[in-house]
């Protein structure tokens, strides 16, 4: 398979007054076209600095990051701006990046109702549900088509139940857009339920530590993951290797 | 959305109590203003006050009157009016547009801020005579004097407001491939329309200040003019009377503002 983001001994220092602090060093890892990656470390390791590089909106201080496609970033907040309906919520990558074609605000206006959005289209945020506009969010991110999408910790401000459901939705949603996804966590059994591949890294500055597949005999439902036996197996090894 | 029928007997109740409750608020502020007047026409009528030095109620409505009667009461609140209103938009304008400017270049704010902090803390009434020699006796010396009095608030209020937009949004906006025109007016102006309005809400109030500051300076007409001219002749009712009318004038422009702050934020509950 393709490889669609490539880190190739990357190092990132950030500078300030008192201190330089080194975020990742001689991190290389790829992501291949189709693929669900998720990055686990200790809270601080540097995993947002990781989506930035990806994003490309910082530069590597020593390495290489390379994309061969466009990006979509989805935070841990909506991060909808309140004073645009849901459909200009949508809109806004497109606006942004002044596409005029009309089929491309059909087709993302298609994949809102598709998805459930459509009765909220002309609704502002604020009327929706927390889980509601995470599902927005995702939606907006993908309406510019992106090759690779970039989750930071997008599920860890929603309670627990509405976050099982919205990782229900979001995992769903990626597998039927066969989009590829880096998505970046603390959370061991969200990791598990969701990703192909599993990347840990160590305490600052940031190394790929351990890497594994994660086998679930095909099954991709996080729901469904969450009862089979290998879940506990494979939440034991990643425990281990986090406080290691 | 709201269909009163399916209400319960109880929410009714609910709905009723709150109704009383601020009907009740209403009626005691009312209420109070009336009783205020009323203490202060009889302590006067029964001469437990001088008239003379507190004025009352009832002198004060007979001064308005007759600066009616006399055809001048318009003109002194149109002269003041103007110079007020003419210097708030000034003000708002370039304000604002200072502070754009301050927002897009990290240079050039951190180079103007000693003069920002300095010149919000010179009191503005000391460039008194300057701002007569420069700009005259007329008019335009007190929409100049109200210029300056605003104009640093607004400046601090907004760039403020600018700075302080969220910059998760920002990050959002800039992997998207946002530019920095394109943060300005897709970001960070909308975002900061509540703010634009406090500082509205604050300049209606700094905007009165200089005014009548620049009025009791150099003035020939005007609400200020007359409160300086009553003060010198001795003549307290026609002090009180134009003070009055200004506070109407101010709490009017304060009204314009929420009712523009209505129509504006609308769908921004969060």
């Amino acid at each position: 398979m393709n490889e669609i983001l490539t880190f190739d001994h990357v190092s990132y220092i950030y500078h300030t007054k008192r201190d330089e602090i080194e975020a990742l060093n001689d991190l290389s890892f790829s992501v291949r076209e189709g693929e669900f990656v998720a990055v686990i470390g200790p809270s601080g390791c540097g995993k947002s600095t990781l989506l930035s590089l990806a994003a490309g909106l910082l530069t590597p201080s020593a390495g290489s990051v390379n994309c061969s496609g466009s990006v979509g970033y989805m935070l841990q907040r909506d991060e909808l701006f309140p004073w645009l309906t849901i459909e200009k919520n949508i809109y806004l990558p497109l606006t942004i990046k002044h596409i005029k074609t009309k089929e491309i605000y059909e087709r993302a206006r298609a994949r809102a109702v598709k998805y459930g959005l459509g009765e909220f289209l002309a609704s502002y945020p604020f009327q929706l549900s927390g889980g509601m506009r995470q599902r927005a969010a995702l939606i907006r991110t993908l309406a510019s088509d992106p090759d690779v999408l970039l989750l930071d910790e997008p599920f860890s401000a929603l309670d627990y139940q509405t976050r099982l459901n919205v990782t229900e939705d979001v995992a769903a949603i990626l597998r039927k857009e066969k989009k590829t996804a880096l998505l970046i966590t603390h959370d061991i059994s969200e990791t598990i339920s969701l990703a192909d591949r599993v990347l840990v890294l160590t305490a600052r500055p940031a190394r790929v530590a351990h890497a594994h597949e994660l086998m679930f005999d095909g099954v991709v439902n996080p729901l469904k993951r969450r009862e089979m036996s290998a879940f506990s197996g494979w939440f034991e090894i990643l425990w281990k290797e986090l406080n290691a | 959305m709201k269909n009163t029928e399916n209400f319960s007997q109880e929410h009714h109740k609910f709905l009723r109590a709150r109704k009383r409750k601020s009907i009740l608020i209403q009626c005691l502020r009312i209420g109070l203003l009336i009783l205020l007047l009323g203490i202060w026409e009889l302590s006067a009528a029964c001469g437990w006050s001088d008239p003379f030095l507190t004025s009352s109620p009832s002198r004060i409505a007979k001064t308005i009157g007759s600066l009616y009667t006399e055809g001048t009461l318009f003109y002194h609140i149109g002269v003041t009016l103007a110079e007020t209103l003419t210097g708030f938009f000034i003000a708002v304008l370039f304000g604002t547009a200072a502070a754009l400017l301050l927002w897009w270049s990290d240079t050039l704010r951190s180079v103007l801020e000693p003069y920002i902090v300095v010149l919000n803390a010179l009191p503005k009434i000391a460039l008194g005579p300057l701002i007569i020699i420069w700009c005259g006796t007329g008019s335009k010396a007190i929409v100049f004097m109200t210029i300056l009095v605003c104009i640093i608030v607004v400046i601090m209020h907004m760039l403020n407001a600018f700075i302080m937009t969220d910059q998760n949004k920002i990050l959002l906006l800039r992997s998207m491939g946002a530019g920095k025109l394109q943060l300005l007016t897709r970001l960070v102006i909308p975002s900061s329309l509540a703010s634009f309005i406090s500082m509205l809400k604050v300049t209606v109030g700094m905007s009165w200040i200089g005014s009548i500051m620049g009025e009791y300076i150099v003035s020939k007409a005007g609400l200020g003019y007359l409160i300086v001219y009553g003060g010198q002749v001795f003549r307290l009712d026609l002090v009180m009377g134009a003070t009055c009318i200004l506070c109407s004038l101010a709490a009017i422009m304060y009204f314009c503002v929420v009712l523009l702050e209505k129509l504006l934020v609308k769908n921004t509950q969060t």
